[in-house]
Parts: structure tokens; C-alpha cells; sequence
């Protein structure tokens, strides 16, 4: 007859054997330099699990780190990392199906309110809870509360664990062109648009650039005129497309890309917004900070010594930055939840999120990340603090809660809306009333398709 | 005596008014077609001048840099040639399944009468008529149940189900102008219907053989959609593994023009090896002898 003895951890009776077991995973793992799996090593022999989640740095990072999982838990982890666009397409498809074929996916922010409310993916608050599966030293309260805002259901509950933080700021590629010109790094909507004109076409540059999916790069400015995309995110979804406020922040948006833009700007993806501030052919942009941080990159851009960022103008309304997370999440189907839950709390583990940072990740989620000397170091450009800017939009968006629109499940189609309002605008075909009666028009059917009572 | 008379005809000159005429709408003509030529070949320039760029001037607008492999070393690095392979195998088996399946049932269609024969050849058709996006549901719902997601033979049956209408309607045709009477020989001089069919009828169809081939193969090479929907890791196919160039942090254009121009390639070699047959195949037919 054998005796367990029990000790206590994390408030809950746990075998001895396993206590022990776990604290030498630990120490092996202090000592390797990885995060030891809280429970018993190789507990998941045997178990194949599916993940998937879109290119990018963060996905780059973790790909060889994976291996040490794999060492921990034996379990085999297959790591699907598609583009954006495919990775979109394939877990919208697999989810709406509520397949099997994943076991942990990328939440993608523009579809987080339709996957979450739909209920294709798993709720994470009881794994939160119980100790058992979840240490204490894993710390959700770590994150963000404006990152873990969006990946909360109406229901209150959590369905995704963020693991990158996107917000919008503005940016200009030749600082000392703009100080020559006798101006300082535009604050207001009004001074964006003086400053864009000043400039443009000096330098060989454009005065103002921005990507085509104006469902995220206009909203900010839709904001800052005291203008929404809703009456009153998530519960009035009237659309509020055609006020005065948001006709004008429309005349304003598309007047400073038609006056001050490049040729064909209409037809600017964010990698062509992007590439043409960071070559310096254009001098001003608002964007995603994942894209315009790259100015400071000396391998790739021509503008790394003369960039300069700040927040995203204010307007008379206010200042609105954009935010957009991203998270891991398990779909409804899943049949290793458990397995899945481990991965990803290996996955946006401190020590995990700490070596990220140290790799040079740019966008964490933890505020132990964020508030690291060796992030905020690297976050530090030509004298600008860009970790700063990603901080106060983060707050500013929690604390403000515009960001609301985006946890509206029929958002993509009036998003859509926008895109067609502002290039109707731009390019003459529309005046700002025409093209925003129109879209606040077809938003509103677009709506009742979806079957929201407006 | 009579006189002697000599006539000299000399051609007469066209006036100059016309002779321009002519001269101008000739070099016109000309011009006309360099100009269209470059409008076609254009893209296809700046596609392969953009794979041998650095990736920091990936978008340039000038042509001074000097020529890199990396984009190409780059894409090796990132299992390209595993999508490369899964492309050139899905489409030539394909292509060989749906020609060795098609061409009988074409030449049924066309030399033996049956009841409902014209119905026949129209449900033949229906794959064809609703748009890819219609079958995406249904496919990937039973692939899924039979476990066939992410490999290379549903892809396969995929593309068989479409290549199949294009064979059968575009073979029948060509059976139907290949004259029966030198079938009717054959049998005469001891071939069995496989026989003749085999020695006589096929070498008669054989540009239309060509082209239809290269049809189902074009359509297997360049299909995005499906591929997107059906693939995971193992079995993605060129078009959907240069889709993956464009990441959430930035389009990787040199890899995707690197990409790009190598998958032009086995198309461009394929149609140049058959291209007697194909003008031939394309165009029989066109005058009713």
C-alpha cells in the first residue's frame, strides 16, 4: 500500500510526488533558461496539438522556442503560421464550422467580436480560476486591462489571452525637413493638415500617406470630430455615418489624402503606405505602430536618423488613438482544451513575453514588458519614446472605451461601408453628404441582413 | 511594209499622296502592335526586375541596383520548393487523371448514340457552370469528414471534377471532326474499336489533345481558391505559400516577385514545347471545311 502525501499549492491540495516533480521542471527550466510547465513533465505524451496563428514577429520568435514545450510536456506542437489574409480565411472558415482541426488560434481583432459572440471559441475564465491549471505566477492581472478589453464576450467572459498590442500613431519621415519649414510635430487635426500642405511635394515627398482600409486609418478622425460609427457601441447599433460630425471629419480625411497625398493613394495597401514613409517619399503618416516603428529600423529604412512619431492628432473632440489586440484563443471544437490552454499560457508566459521583448519584440501585452528597461530602451528613437505613445493610446482607448465599435460582430460590413465613403470622397465621384448618406444607408441594411434590431 | 510599233508598258507609280498613305498606315500598323506588346510584357518586366532587388528597394521606381539572388535564397529558406513540388504534382495528375478519364468518355459521347446522350453531356457541364465559390462549403465539409484536408489528392479530386467538363466537351468536339470513316478501315483491317481508337483517331485529335491538357493544367497550376481552403501545411501549392509573403508586419515583395516569376516558368516552358499544337488545337475547326 503506498501513502501520498498532499501539500498545499496555490491554495489547492496537490500530491507531494507531483509538487515535486513540478519544482524540479521548474528549476531545470530556471536553469535552461525556459519556463517550466506547472504541471508534471511529460504530461502530454502523446498529445498532438494544432495551433495556428498569423505571420508575424511574435510568431517568428516563439517558432524555435516551441521545441522546448514539446521537451516539457511531450506533447508534438504543429505551428501554422500563414499570412495574414490565408490565416483569416482558414480560421473564419474553420471556426463558422466548428471544426476540430484547431486546437489554438489567433483571435484576430477584426473579427473578434464575430468569433467570440458567435460562440466559436472556448471561454478561458475557469481555466483562469482553478490553480490546477493555471499558477498563480502566471498573473492575468499583468496584462493590459485595454488589451484584454476586446477579448472579452458580451457575456463578461474572457476568450482570448492578448499576446500583441496595435495601436495607431502618426509619424513623420523627415523631421528635419518639417522643423526647417518652421513647424513642430503636429498635435492637432489642424495642424496635420497646415503641416501636410506645407510640405507636400517638397522634398520629392507626398504630405500626408495612409493605407486604403479606412475602417481603421479614418475612425480615429471620425473620433477626434466628435463623430462615432455607432449611436452607442454595443448596445445602440444605429449608425451614425451621416452627422454633421462625421461628414466633416470625412471632408477633412479625404480632402488632406487628395490635396496632400501621392498619386493613387486610394490604392494604398498598408505595405505601399508604409514602404512610401519609410523610403521618404512621403513626410507624414498615420498608422499601426507595428508598421511606422519600422522607421527607425537603419537596415530597411532611408528615414531612420530624421523620423520623428507622436500620438494621433487631436481633434475638437479629443484624441482618439486606434487600438487593435490580438490574442490566443481555443475554438469550441477543440478537442484538447486542456492541452490547448497549456500551450497558451506557455506561450504569453512572463518568461516567454520577457525573452520576446528581449528579442526585440515591439508590441507586448504585459505591463512588466512594457515597463521594462530593456523595451522602453529599444522603443527609443532619435529621442522619441514609442513605448510611451503605445502606452498612453492604450490607455486613452480603455479609458475613453471608442474602441467599442470594433466588438460589434457586423462591424466588417460597415467597415466596408467607410472604405467605399472615403474613396467615393477622394476621388470626386461623391461629395462628403453624398458618400455618407450613402454608406450610413447601406450600413443599415447591412445590419438588418445580419439580423441586428435597429 | 508595215511600221514597226513597240509598246513598253511600265508599271505606273501609285501617287505620293497614296504611297504615304500606305507607308504611315503600315508603320502605323507597326507601331500599334510594339505598343501592345509592351503593355502585355510590361508587368510581366517589372515583376522579374523587382526579384532581383534588394528588399529595401523593392518599390523603387528607378533602375539602378545592382542585381541580388536573395529574394530567391530567401524563398528556398522558407520551403518554397515544397510548395513549388505540391503545385507541379497536383497539377500534372490532375491533368494526366482528367485526360485518361475524359478522353474515352469524350469519345463515347461523340461516336456511339445512347438515350438522354445531350442530358448526359450537360450535366457534364453543370461543374462548370456555377461559380468555384459555391462548391467551397461541400468540399471542404467532406474532405474534412474523410480526413483528406490538407493533401495533395484532395486537391486532385478537386481539380478533376472541373478539368473533367473541359475535356469531355472540348474532346467531343474534336472527335466529332475527325472523320469515321478511317476508324471504319481500321475495323475492316482487323483493329478492335481500343485498337483503332488508339492508332487511328487519337494521333488524328492530337492537337486538340495538346491544348486541352494544357488547359486542365493551367487551371490546376494557377487555382488560388480551393488551395487556400483545402490546404493547412503539407499540401499548400505555390499560389497560396506567395499569399503567405504578405505578413501582418509587411508585404515581402521581392520574395513575392521572386515567387512569381519562377511560377510563371513551367507554364511558359510547357506552352512553348506544344505551341504548333495548341494554335492548331485552339483554332480547328474555326472553318467549316
Amino acid at each position: 500500500m503506498t501513502r501520498t502525501t498532499y501539500l498545499y499549492e496555490n491554495g489547492v491540495l496537490v500530491p507531494r510526488r507531483k509538487l515535486l516533480t513540478s519544482a524540479l521542471a521548474a528549476g531545470a527550466g530556471a536553469l535552461l533558461g525556459f519556463p517550466a510547465i506547472a504541471t508534471s513533465n511529460k504530461s502530454l505524451k502523446g498529445v498532438t496539438l494544432n495551433t495556428s496563428l498569423y505571420s508575424s514577429p511574435y510568431s517568428k520568435l516563439l517558432r524555435p522556442w516551441i521545441a522546448e514545450f514539446e521537451e516539457a510536456t511531450g506533447a508534438k506542437v504543429n505551428f501554422d503560421t500563414p499570412g495574414f489574409p490565408v490565416y483569416n480565411q482558414r480560421a473564419d472558415l474553420e471556426l463558422s464550422t466548428k471544426g476540430s482541426a484547431f486546437d489554438a488560434v489567433n483571435v484576430t481583432f477584426i473579427y473578434s467580436s464575430r468569433w467570440i459572440n458567435s460562440g466559436w471559441l472556448t471561454p478561458l475564465d475557469e481555466y483562469i480560476a482553478d490553480a490546477n491549471k493555471t499558477p498563480a505566477n502566471y498573473d492575468v492581472k499583468d496584462f493590459l486591462e485595454g488589451t484584454l478589453a476586446p477579448e472579452r464576450g458580451t457575456d463578461g467572459k474572457l476568450y482570448g489571452i492578448p499576446w500583441q498590442a496595435e495601436v495607431t500613431i502618426a509619424a513623420a519621415s523627415r523631421f528635419d525637413a518639417l522643423k526647417q519649414a518652421g513647424f513642430a510635430f503636429p498635435q492637432t487635426t489642424q495642424e496635420l493638415e497646415q503641416v501636410s500642405k506645407a510640405l507636400n511635394r517638397k522634398e520629392g515627398a507626398a504630405g500626408f500617406v495612409t493605407d486604403n482600409h479606412y475602417g481603421w486609418t479614418f475612425v480615429p478622425f471620425l473620433h477626434a470630430f466628435g463623430g462615432d460609427v455607432f449611436r452607442k457601441a454595443p448596445n445602440d447599433l444605429y449608425p451614425t455615418l451621416d452627422t454633421p460630425e462625421a461628414i466633416a471629419a470625412a471632408d477633412y480625411f479625404a480632402r488632406l489624402l487628395r490635396d496632400c497625398g501621392p498619386d493613387g493613394v486610394v490604392s494604398y495597401n498598408p505595405d505601399q503606405a508604409l514602404q512610401s514613409i519609410k523610403s521618404g517619399r512621403s513626410h507624414l503618416s498615420v498608422q499601426g505602430q507595428i508598421n511606422l516603428s519600422q522607421l527607425a529600423d537603419k537596415s530597411s529604412s532611408k528615414v531612420a536618423n530624421t523620423a520623428a512619431w507622436g500620438l494621433v492628432p487631436k481633434g475638437p473632440a479629443g484624441r482618439f488613438p486606434g487600438t487593435a489586440i490580438h490574442g490566443w484563443g481555443i475554438p469550441v471544437g477543440s478537442k484538447n482544451k486542456d492541452a490547448a490552454w497549456q500551450f497558451i499560457r506557455w506561450a504569453t508566459s512572463k518568461e516567454i513575453l520577457q525573452r520576446a521583448v528581449a528579442a526585440g519584440y515591439a508590441s507586448p501585452t504585459r505591463r512588466s514588458d512594457i515597463d521594462s528597461a530593456s523595451y522602453r530602451d529599444r522603443q527609443r528613437a532619435n529621442g522619441f519614446d514609442i513605448a510611451a505613445l503605445t502606452i498612453d493610446s492604450i490607455a486613452l482607448s480603455a479609458k475613453q472605451g471608442h474602441m467599442k465599435y470594433r466588438t460589434v460582430a457586423a462591424y466588417p460590413q460597415v467597415d466596408q461601408q467607410l472604405n467605399k465613403a472615403i474613396e467615393l470622397i477622394v476621388t470626386n465621384q461623391r461629395t462628403p453628404e453624398q458618400a455618407m448618406k450613402q454608406a450610413q444607408a447601406a450600413s443599415i441594411a447591412e445590419l438588418r441582413r445580419a439580423g441586428v434590431t435597429i | 511594209m508595215h511600221a514597226e510599233v513597240t509598246l513598253s508598258i511600265t508599271p505606273s507609280r501609285p501617287p505620293f499622296t497614296q504611297r504615304f498613305t500606305g507607308f504611315v498606315a503600315r508603320h502605323a500598323r507597326d507601331a500599334v502592335s510594339v505598343l501592345i506588346l509592351l503593355l502585355v510584357l510590361a508587368p510581366f518586366a517589372w515583376l522579374i526586375q523587382m526579384a532581383f532587388r534588394p528588399a529595401a528597394d523593392a518599390l523603387e521606381l528607378n533602375f539602378q541596383f545592382t542585381p541580388t539572388l536573395d529574394a530567391f535564397r530567401d524563398l528556398w529558406q522558407d520551403a518554397f520548393a515544397r510548395s513549388f513540388g505540391n503545385s507541379l504534382l497536383v497539377s500534372t495528375l490532375s491533368t494526366a487523371l482528367s485526360m485518361l478519364i475524359g478522353v474515352p468518355a469524350a469519345y463515347a459521347l461523340s461516336r456511339w448514340t445512347f438515350r438522354q446522350r445531350s442530358h448526359v453531356a450537360l450535366w457534364i457541364l453543370c461543374t462548370r457552370m456555377a461559380p468555384p465559390i459555391a462548391f467551397t462549403i461541400p468540399f471542404f465539409l467532406a474532405f474534412r469528414w474523410l480526413g483528406m484536408l490538407d493533401t495533395v489528392w484532395a486537391l486532385v479530386v478537386v481539380y478533376l471534377t472541373f478539368n473533367l467538363a473541359i475535356v469531355i466537351w472540348m474532346m467531343q468536339g474534336f472527335f466529332d471532326a475527325a472523320p469515321t470513316a478511317l476508324e471504319e478501315a481500321a475495323w475492316l483491317d482487323g483493329c478492335g474499336i481500343w485498337s483503332a481508337f488508339w492508332h487511328v483517331t487519337l494521333p488524328l485529335t492530337r492537337p486538340g489533345l495538346v491544348a486541352t491538357a494544357v488547359l486542365c493544367f493551367i487551371f490546376s497550376w494557377s487555382d488560388f481558391f480551393f488551395a487556400l481552403i483545402l490546404t493547412r501545411t503539407q499540401a499548400v501549392t505555390a499560389p497560396v505559400a506567395i499569399v503567405n509573403f504578405l505578413q501582418y508586419d509587411g508585404w515581402e515583395w521581392t520574395k513575392i516577385a521572386a515567387a512569381g516569376t519562377l511560377v510563371m516558368l513551367p507554364v511558359l516552358v510547357f506552352t512553348a514545347l506544344v505551341r504548333k499544337y495548341l494554335v492548331h488545337g485552339l483554332t480547328a475547326g474555326g472553318v467549316k471545311d
